[in-house]
């Protein structure tokens, strides 16, 4: 029996990793805060270590507006601007 | 800007299909032991040392491509020819939702595409979050499954272009943790015409064209859309409403306008309207003989602390029965009368709320938690006109109240012949 495909095809375009530093050495680090509960806990303590351990220049944090509602462009934009690496969340 | 993505382990096969679904499968995504909220911040640093050094090599090491994603064509594929060998086929695939479904044939998919004048390729919708390509011949081939006849393919056609808009936010509805599912409310004379039920035990079973109508919505959601139970889908407990959630508003029994006509279309116009919906939670209240009364039980089954309305706001809905709906109406009260009225009442004390809760309300609604006196309350919704009112059921006294996911805007569109 031949069925029509029920689950279609998907409208994923491929796209490129960005590159990675060597080190984190002189980077600033980036953490994007889903505001789930202790999402900050986490990533700021990740963030500290890695700026310890790596000699980063900085770290900085952003927030998705809710748990359920992603950064605008803008954000993503900024971040980018801002940061070599960034670390972000997902779900609880 | 190289990155890398924390999640716990619950929740990998969602991070894993994020990744993939927005074109980058390599995106390394680093597990921490489930779960990170409520538990102490000691906790949280701890499992933070535990994936340091993961993290570190995500950031400075190249992560390849990771794979092709996944994508490509729609097929026509070979399944078995029995019907009961077919179940088995389907579930393994993840393309069913436990209960028999008809094999979508291309015969079949052709006759339930008869109903549109529309291309079988045409994309109706990009479903998150997979990013699946709603196409109509994807949409009939649900639908087929689900047992649905041609002639509810319009209606189920406007809902997957509902559920589609942004303000639906379907990726939350789709991936959340909360029991939630689209609601789908039928207005105007196709319920009629297509017997899309509206009466006593609207919710329940036994009327074929809403059973097959919401289960083909979804079954798109889930195949189309790949919201996986389990996978995609995070739901701690799901309701039985995700297997088909589909009423008719008894517009005949209202002594209101209908949901359409307040949205700006006529009574001649037939319209769905898609609701991200908790299942019904009922109001018993056999006495209540005016609008303040009624008002009174609705509000108190409204008001509660465990409720996504009462932080996230939104739109709950209120789904009276004709004979609520009559004494609600008494004294020559209007609709918006009603709605202001509940809103007003249904309020939850901040006194009511666990320290820790309104910390975390406080972060998300400040001007509703934060800082607030102590006898203020908080509401289920942000302003009155947010109360969603239909008129539903049959006769006996009761009412249902449904809370909705909350960062979600309910969706009406026109059904188009």
């Amino acid at each position: 029996m031949h069925i029509v495909d029920p689950a279609s095809s998907s409208a994923v375009a491929a796209r490129t990793l960005a590159g990675r530093p060597r080190s984190l050495e002189g980077v600033t680090i980036a953490l994007l805060d889903n505001s789930k509960p202790n999402a900050g806990v986490l990533l700021e303590r990740v963030g500290a270590l890695l700026a310890a351990r790596g000699h980063a220049r900085a770290v900085r944090t952003w927030s998705k507006p809710g748990s359920s509602i992603g950064a605008s462009p803008a954000v993503i934009e900024e971040i980018a601007a801002a940061a070599r690496v960034a670390l972000t969340a997902s779900a609880d | 800007m190289a990155c890398v993505v924390l999640g716990t382990d619950e929740f990998i096969p969602l991070a894993k299909a994020q990744v993939t679904a927005r074109g980058l499968p390599g995106l390394p995504v680093v597990t921490v032991p489930h779960p990170i909220g409520g538990i102490p911040a000691a906790a949280v640093a701890a499992k933070a040392d535990a994936i340091v050094d993961s993290v570190l090599r995500g950031l400075t090491v190249d992560p390849g491509t990771g794979g092709q994603p996944v994508g490509g064509d729609a097929q026509v594929l070979e399944a078995p020819g029995d019907i009961d060998e077919f179940q088995t086929w389907l579930m393994e695939r993840g393309w069913g939702d436990g209960l028999p479904a008809i094999p979508p044939t291309r015969e079949r998919v052709a006759r339930m595409l008869s109903a549109t004048r529309r291309r079988p390729d045409e994309v109706a919708a990009i479903l998150v979050p997979r990013l699946g390509r709603a196409t109509l011949e994807a949409i009939a081939a649900n639908a087929v499954m689900a047992g649905a006849l041609p002639e509810h393919l319009p209606v189920i056609l406007a809902a997957v272009e509902a559920v589609a808009e942004p303000v639906f936010n379907l990726q939350a509805i789709q991936t959340t943790t909360h029991p939630c599912s689209p609601l789908v409310i039928v207005n105007g004379p196709i319920a009629r015409r297509l017997g899309i039920h509206a009466g006593g035990n609207v919710f329940g079973q036994g009327a074929r064209a809403n059973a097959v109508i919401g289960r083909a919505l979804r079954l798109i959601l889930q195949n189309v859309g790949g919201a996986r139970p389990g996978k995609e889908d995070r739901a701690t407990h799901g309701h039985p409403g995700k297997y088909s959630y589909c009423i008719a508003e008894n517009e005949a029994a209202s002594p209101w306008d209908p949901l359409s006509v307040e949205r700006g279309f006529s009574r001649e116009e037939s319209t769905v309207t898609v609701c991200g919906s908790e299942a019904p939670h009922n109001i018993n209240d056999h006495a209540s003989t005016t609008p303040e009364a009624i008002v009174t039980s609705v509000a108190s089954v409204a008001a509660t602390v465990g409720s996504n309305n009462i932080y996230l706001g939104g739109e709950p809905l209120i789904v009276l029965g004709p004979e609520h709906a009559a004494t609600a109406a008494s004294s020559g009260w209007s609709k918006d009368d009603f709605r202001r009225a509940v809103w007003e009442k249904a309020v939850v004390p901040l006194a009511r709320f666990a320290p820790e809760n309104i910390e975390r309300f406080a972060t998300i609604y400040p001007e509703g938690f934060k800082d607030r006196p102590a006898d203020a309350v908080a509401r289920v919704a942000r302003d009155w006109r947010d109360i969603m009112v239909v008129v539903a059921g049959g006769a006996g006294k009761h009412s249902a109240l449904i809370p909705t996911f909350g960062s979600t805007r309910s969706v009406t569109r026109g059904i188009s012949p």
